[in-house]
């Protein structure tokens, strides 16, 4: 998705799609594992989330055998302010490592560290209650903020700026979602828009993306009664439109593009925690020119609230 | 003598009858709209347990009934159970007094 070669932020992408479902996941109730949901976290409630990933690009166009392989660590807290307003709090941290052909033989450079932390308020629009479901609907808007280090360097000099932990400017969001949700599926649909900024010498395109997820309750086939932990299977779908990186005011033609990724998972949901594990897997890639294509993403993760 | 023993006996009944009646504490039953996963009931049950003179609760998420058991002495208002509720991001359909024996 982003520019190829050393230089090139083509990487950043590959790795970021995973890192940003993982950020824009936010907890409440049987929710989706790479993308957010409408459903309340009520008033003095905190949920808090920790999200695994490793992600691997290594379908390189660019003939310089490029393998980029991505771990984060994504902390997430959420605080109901009311019935009907949540705050989030996303705090990633990244390791991202690159091997690369350069005139000098094949090079590894790499960079860890906490990225960018994101902030966010959902607000419960709509609402309709019915005996056992539900439906909502729930713009959000936060902001980005430039808390990764974005300068790091190594033997070959400054890191291209995909690999670095942080984006270094200022990028604020804004989406919305719908959630129906019954005692045998929930269904959750995101729109979201990333106005990603100029930072101190480069500026990542636009993001524009849409989510969609099912799950569907596995096990206890039949409920009798109490509050029993249910196992969900989950189905969910990340398209994701970015646009060109700019360096210096001009577009890299190796950067942007369209992919769509399935992600298949289960989750168990209990009363106070769940854990849930997933696979992130491209169908499409449509990248322009010869930027780093992703080829899975393992998301691991659990929540408890209190 | 007699009937004075058999007065005597049949007012401690009485006495005994009334004691154990107040002992039951009071309960309601709330019907919850737009409760459908465990880790929502959660918020339900933190919200409520808030209230003064709620000692414990049970949740039945198929039938979305919340049973609410109070301590000795206690009452539950509909206002205020329905404030809880809401608090936490849910519609409370229905209030009522679990009639005791």
């Amino acid at each position: 998705m982003r520019g190829a070669g050393v230089r090139g932020a083509g990487i950043r992408g590959a790795a970021l799609a995973a890192i940003l479902c993982a950020a824009l996941g936010a907890p409440a109730g049987a929710a989706p594992i790479s993308t957010n949901t409408a459903l309340p976290v009520g008033e003095g409630e905190f949920i808090f989330r920790e999200l695994f990933a490793v992600g691997r690009a290594a379908r390189d166009p660019s003939g310089l055998d490029r393998d980029l392989l991505a771990w984060s660590s994504t902390s997430v807290l959420g605080y109901g302010v009311r019935g009907d307003l949540a705050l989030f709090g996303v705090v990633p941290y990244v390791n991202r490592r690159l091997r690369v052909n350069t005139p000098g033989g094949r090079a590894t450079r790499r960079a860890d560290g906490l990225g960018d932390i994101r902030l966010f308020g959902r607000y419960t629009l709509y609402k309709l209650d019915r005996p056992g479901r539900t439906l909502r609907i729930a713009p959000f808007a936060g902001l980005e903020f430039p808390t990764g280090a974005s300068r790091r360097r190594d033997a070959l000099g400054l890191l291209p700026a995909g690999l670095q932990p942080g984006s270094g400017s200022w990028d604020p969001f804004v989406g919305a979602i719908a959630t129906y949700q019954t005692l045998d599926f929930q269904v959750d649909g995101q729109l979201g828009y990333t106005l990603n900024t100029r930072g101190d010498r480069f500026e990542f395109g636009d993001v524009l993306r849409f989510d969609a997820s099912l799950q569907y309750r596995l096990w206890p086939r039949r409920l009798s009664g109490g509050t029993p932990g249910f196992l969900y299977g989950v189905l969910e779908a990340n398209l994701i439109h970015q646009g060109r990186n700019r360096a210096g005011g001009v577009g890299d033609p190796n950067s942007g593009g369209t992919r769509l990724f399935v992600v298949p998972g289960l989750q168990y949901v209990t009363r106070r925690w769940i854990v849930e594990a997933a696979v992130q897997l491209p169908v499409y890639q449509d990248l322009n020119g010869t930027a780093l294509k992703s080829s899975y993403t393992v998301l691991v993760g659990f929540r408890v609230n209190f | 003598m007699r009937n004075l023993v058999r007065v005597m006996l049949v007012g401690g009944a009485i006495a005994l009858a009334a004691v154990q009646a107040r002992a039951v504490p009071p309960a309601y039953e709330l019907a919850v709209d737009g409760l459908a996963c465990p880790f929502c009931a959660y918020g339900i049950e933190k919200k409520l347990m808030s209230i003064a003179g709620v000692a414990a609760l049970k949740v039945d998420i198929a039938k979305g009934i919340v049973r609410v058991t109070m301590k000795d002495g206690a009452t539950l208002g509909e206002a205020a159970a329905r404030k809880a509720v809401e608090a936490a991001g849910f519609t409370l359909r229905r209030f009522g007094r679990v009639e005791t024996e």
